[in-house]
Formats: C-alpha cells, structure tokens, sequence
C-alpha cells in the first residue's frame, strides 16, 4: 500500500465537501450541480494515477498523437455529419493499450478538440462520456480483439450511451432538475445523430479495427512501450 | 489592447470561478440578470460591434425558444394561465423558463469571454504547475493537430493523384477517406515514437528539472484577487445564510429586499462588473497616452504629411 492512511479519506471527503456546498449554497440548482461536480470527481483519480505514473516520454507523445487524430478527425470528416472518430479510436486505443490509455485518450480528446469548439459546461461531461468509454473497452478488450460482433455492438452502445448522457446534461441544464418529458424530448430530437453516432462507430471500428489494431500492437512490441497495463 | 486578460492566469481563473458557479448553481433572478449584464458589456468590449449584434440575435432566439419550451415540460405552480392538451400552462413556469433562459444565455456569454481570456497556453500554464505530464500531453496534442491536418492533406491529394477513389459517390469517398485516416495514422504514431525517444535522450523525465513560468504575478494581481476574494465571499456567505433563496414553485416568492440581500446583490454586481470596468479603464488611459504622445510629437497639430500619429 502506497496511499498513507489520510489520504485515503481524500475522495470522501471532497465528495461530502460538495454535498455540503451544494445544500448550503445552492438548494434549488442541487441536481445541476451534484451531477457537473460528479463529472469532474470521476475523471480526477485516472488522471491522477496518469501523473502519478509519470509516463515515459515515448507512451506520452504516442497517446497525443492518437488524441490529436480524434480531434483533427473531426475536420477530415466534416463532410459527414455528426461523424465523429473520437469514440473509435478512444475505443481502439484502450482495446490494445489498456483501459487507463483509453481513459486518457477519450477525455483530453474532449479537451483538446473543445479548444478549436468552444469549451463550457459541456467538457466535464464529454470528458467523462469518452472516458469512461474509453475504460470500459479496455476492461473487455479480449472479447473485443477477438469477435467483430462483439465490436460491433460496442460501437453502437458507445454511440447510444454518449448520446443519453449528453441528453442528460441537456435536461439539467435547461431545467435544473431532471424533467422525464424534457429528457425524453431531448433524446428523441438527438434520435438521428444518436443514429449517426452509432452507425459512424460501427463503420469506423469495422473497417480500421484490423490495421490501426495490427499498428497499435507493432508500436507496443517493438518499442516496449504500455507494458506495465493489463 | 486587453487589459483584463493582462492579469495573472490563476487569479483570472479564480475570477471566472467566482462569478459563474454561483450565477449557474442559484436560482436567484436578480443574480442571472446581474452576471448576464456583466457578461454583455464584457463581450461588448472584447468584439466589434457587428459581431456582438450578430450573437445578440442569435442568443435573443434561443432564449426564447427556452422560455417558450419550459411551460410545456414543466407543470408545477399554482397559477394556471391556460390549459394546452388538459395539462395546466402556469405563471409560475413560464417565469421559471425566462429566468433559466436568461441565466443559461449569461453562462454561454461568460464562457465566450473565458474562450478569448483564457488562451490555451494560460491553461497549461495551471496545469503544468501541478501535473507535468498532463499538461505536456495536452499541449503536444494541440501541437499535433494541425500537424496532422497538414499530413492528412498531402496523403489525400498523393492518392488522388495516383488515380485512387476518383468517383465521386459516397462509399468512394468515406473508404477513401477511411485510407488516408489509417495511412496518417501509422506515419505519425512512427513519428511519435521517435519524437519520445528525443525527448528522453534530451533528459525528460529526470529529476531536478523545473519548469519555464511564462507568468509572473504582479502587485495588481494581488489586487485584483483580494477584490475578487472579499466580492466572492460576501456572496457565498449571504447564500449560506440563506437570503438570496427565491423559489418559483409552488408559488413564486417576491425578491428579498432586505439588507442582507441587497448587500449580496451589490457584491456580486461588482465582482460581474469587474472585467468590464477594468477593460474599459485600461483603454482610456490608453487613449489618453495615445492623445500626450501625439501632442509631444507633432505639438499638438496634425504632422507636415497631414497624418495624425497613431501607434
């Protein structure tokens, strides 16, 4: 155990810190605000750990490069709308270098990609969609690497789930409290980009899965690279 | 000429942190017109004046289309005004939507102005402080962007020269499209590897190193954060205490006018007001050093040429 022992009660306590704040401060935006300050709570222990880990230089000019191509992505296919690379290359990325590499790559793609979009409200959240998205296909990378079924169907929940959550953050914030109709209305009016989403991440894990996995694999075997990672 | 973005990047983003958390988390409309005044007269400041009536119109739309929408989803309150489809359309909601749609416009209007001021390299500027690699990680891939935009250009138009995915229709095109995707990928991940192995070979990573600050804080930093600090925290204690909490539902409560309130409401008009005060200070003494330069050079008068100084 490397955590001493007060440092353990670091996470509960910033989680009651904001409870507290939000009762006292805020009693009539709660919803708002506990989900915006759960948002950045859940991206700060990966990118704590990240630091922590202080990466080699190599892992860290690798993972910038595969953030900087789901960012410029979205302008080489601007032409297709809504088609977005960021979800299949976070996904492929965790899928051959770990789920922590597909936490990183997800969220500063969120990050990074807002500079050129405009940051607001809406980053923590992007931030958390496509990190946790990015985790998660690194938790199931075996049965993914292995099946295209599999992949496919992935894509299409990532597609579905990064939509209901952005909807989410949509309801809260033009309501401050979760409206059911307001929700349903919003997914419903989301419905053709949520289809676009989903049929965009199947495409694009379907055709580049192989090469970019195949290149993803040469670079950790030749240069030893992301060894320490599941 | 931007005296507010001038100031220390932490103290600038304590600022922004000041003056939005509580404009997005209360449900106060005296606070939202507030931030939203403040908001304006900044943005009003930074962009011409076609620009700003530009977004005026657009921002105008959208919040009505939120006040507009928010009756229709929301059937709290007591006071029906009419019924739509058997469910109550009430006064109270129809408030509730313009006070939401004048705070939710305030915040977009604050985050433009936090988009110019805050430039990325004050934000890994932050960072770099407390999280080296994170903030390298973040500033190469910004690096990279239109590096990779550049590289994607040039392997697009090597294959189209090769004759490669000349017809135009869709499927050409995306699994074209998909190729260059893929051919960029592999060149620049190469490149990545030996970028990293430069770096290391350079020392990265050892200890001892630090790192370059392209900031320093000066004296009015320090005022400007005391400001800011004793604004913010006599608003965040006249919230505890409960006096600027407004409900709408079930029955709207009057604005609290009692001095408690009136001295949050006055502290937070300040702290909304700063950036466009300091702004607008900063660029009359401006023009006021502009008019005594041209007065020292040509006394007063126009130059021989009949061209005013201007710098």
């Amino acid at each position: 155990m490397t955590c001493s022992s007060w440092k353990r009660f670091l996470v509960p306590a910033a989680v009651a810190a904001v409870v507290l704040a939000g009762a006292l401060l805020f009693p009539q935006q709660y919803y708002a605000w506990i989900s915006m300050a759960a948002a950045v709570i859940a991206c700060l222990p990966l990118l704590v750990r990240f630091e922590r880990r202080s990466p080699a230089a190599g892992e860290l000019t690798v993972l910038a490069v595969l953030v900087a191509i789901s960012s410029a992505g979205r302008f080489a296919f601007a032409w297709i709308p809504a088609f977005k690379p960021v979800t299949a290359v976070t996904v492929l990325s965790a899928m051959y270098l770990g789920p922590e590499s597909g936490f990183i790559v997800g969220a500063l793609s969120a990050l990074v990609s807002n500079f050129y979009f405009g940051q607001g409200p809406w980053t923590p959240f992007q931030m958390f969609a496509w990190g946790f998205l990015g985790f998660l296909a690194g938790l199931l990378s075996r049965p993914l690497q292995k099946s295209k079924a599999w992949l496919c169907l992935y894509g299409i929940w990532a597609g579905l789930l990064y939509s209901l959550i952005m909807d989410v953050w949509t309801t809260l914030w033009a309501d401050g409290t979760f409206v059911l109709g307001r929700y349903l209305a919003a997914c419903a009016s989301a419905l053709p980009f949520t289809v676009m989403y989903a049929a965009s991440n199947v495409v694009f894990l379907l055709i580049l899965g192989g090469p970019v996995g195949e290149k993803l694999q040469r670079i950790k075997e030749k240069y030893g690279l992301f060894q320490n990672q599941a | 000429m931007d005296t507010f973005a001038s100031y220390h990047p932490a103290a600038l983003l304590g600022y922004f942190m000041a003056v939005l958390l509580p404009a997005m988390f209360s449900a106060n409309p005296a606070l939202h017109l507030l931030v939203l005044l403040g908001g304006l007269a900044f943005w009003a400041l930074l962009v011409p004046g076609r620009t700003f009536a530009g977004d005026l119109a657009f921002y105008t739309l959208l919040s009505l289309m939120i006040a507009v929408t928010n009756p229709l989803f929301s059937h709290n309150g007591v006071t029906p005004l009419f019924f739509l489809n058997g469910n109550p359309v009430t006064l109270e909601a129809v408030w509730y939507g313009v006070d939401m749609a004048v705070m939710l416009v305030a915040v977009l209007y604050w985050c433009k102005c936090f988009h110019r001021v805050m430039s990325d390299d004050k934000l890994l500027f932050l960072l770099a402080g407390t999280a080296s690699s994170l903030s390298l990680l973040i500033s190469s891939a910004i690096r990279f962007v239109p590096e990779l935009k550049e590289r994607i250009a040039r392997v697009h138009q090597a294959q189209k020269a090769m004759g490669l995915y000349s017809s135009g229709s869709y499927v050409d095109r995306l699994l074209g499209g998909l190729r260059v995707f893929s051919a960029v990928l592999s060149w620049s991940l190469e490149c990545a590897v030996e970028t990293g192995q430069a770096m290391k070979g350079r020392g990265y990573g050892l200890k001892g190193r630090s790192h370059y600050a392209l900031f320093r804080l000066r004296p009015r930093d320090g005022w400007f954060a005391a400001v800011t600090l004793c604004m913010a925290a006599a608003v965040v204690t006249v919230m505890a205490r409960g006096a600027l909490t407004h409900d709408f539902y079930p029955k709207m409560t009057g604005l609290s006018a009692a001095p408690e309130a009136l001295l949050g409401y006055a502290a937070y008009g300040v702290l909304a007001a700063l950036p466009f005060l300091l702004e607008a200070a900063g660029r009359c003494r401006w023009h006021l050093l502009l008019r005594r330069c041209a007065r020292q050079d040509t006394g007063g008068e126009p130059g021989k040429d009949g061209v005013r100084w201007t710098y």
